[in-house]
């Protein structure tokens, strides 16, 4: 087998402080972002909800709308 | 359905005793070669570092810029992109998941 390289002092550092840099800025953007969804989520739900009140409204009407297609 | 379950768990066994007989070589070779290529720097290295990011800087501002052959500056290239793979891999251990965020 090949021996093993010898990497450069520069490179390791680079790459195991880019590692860290990437936990912390992973975790960072994580919290940034979770009450933004839960926020979106919210107002999904109150829409959603507001929707579906008319369309039953819609759907009521129809059904009681009079008209010589029956 | 039943049967099929039955049989596949009696060959659990057997099957994780030949994960384990083709792996164990391939991981002794990973750590062969992890062990010195993959461990962070020790506290000595870290001036050597600093010392080594310095003379790339003044390698830049003294013009030697445009005698690096393509050979080398490929090769540079594709170390830069391996560091920053690196990052990528922790922004995924940071955010918890491989794929997206799971907010």
């Amino acid at each position: 087998m090949v021996p093993p390289v010898a990497v450069s002092p520069l490179i390791k550092t680079a790459r195991w402080s880019a590692l860290l840099l990437g936990v912390f800025y992973g975790k960072q953007r994580f919290d940034y972002l979770k009450p933004i969804a839960e926020e979106d989520r919210r107002v999904e739900e109150a829409e959603k909800k507001v929707r579906e009140e008319q369309q039953r409204i819609k759907q009521l009407a129809e059904a009681n709308s009079e008209s010589i297609l029956k | 359905m039943a049967q099929a379950v039955q049989k596949l768990v009696t060959k659990v066994p057997s099957l994780l005793g030949a994960a384990v007989t083709y792996s164990k070589p391939r991981l002794a070779t990973f750590w062969y070669y992890a062990r010195v290529e993959l461990v962070p720097p020790s506290p000595a290295e870290i001036p050597k570092a600093i010392e080594g990011a310095s003379a790339i800087i003044k390698s830049f501002q003294s013009g030697r810029l445009g005698q690096i052959t393509v050979k080398d500056a490929v090769r540079n290239g594709l170390v830069a992109t391996e560091v920053l793979m690196w990052f990528y891999i922790g922004e995924c251990i940071g955010k918890g998941g491989i794929i997206g965020y799971d907010v």
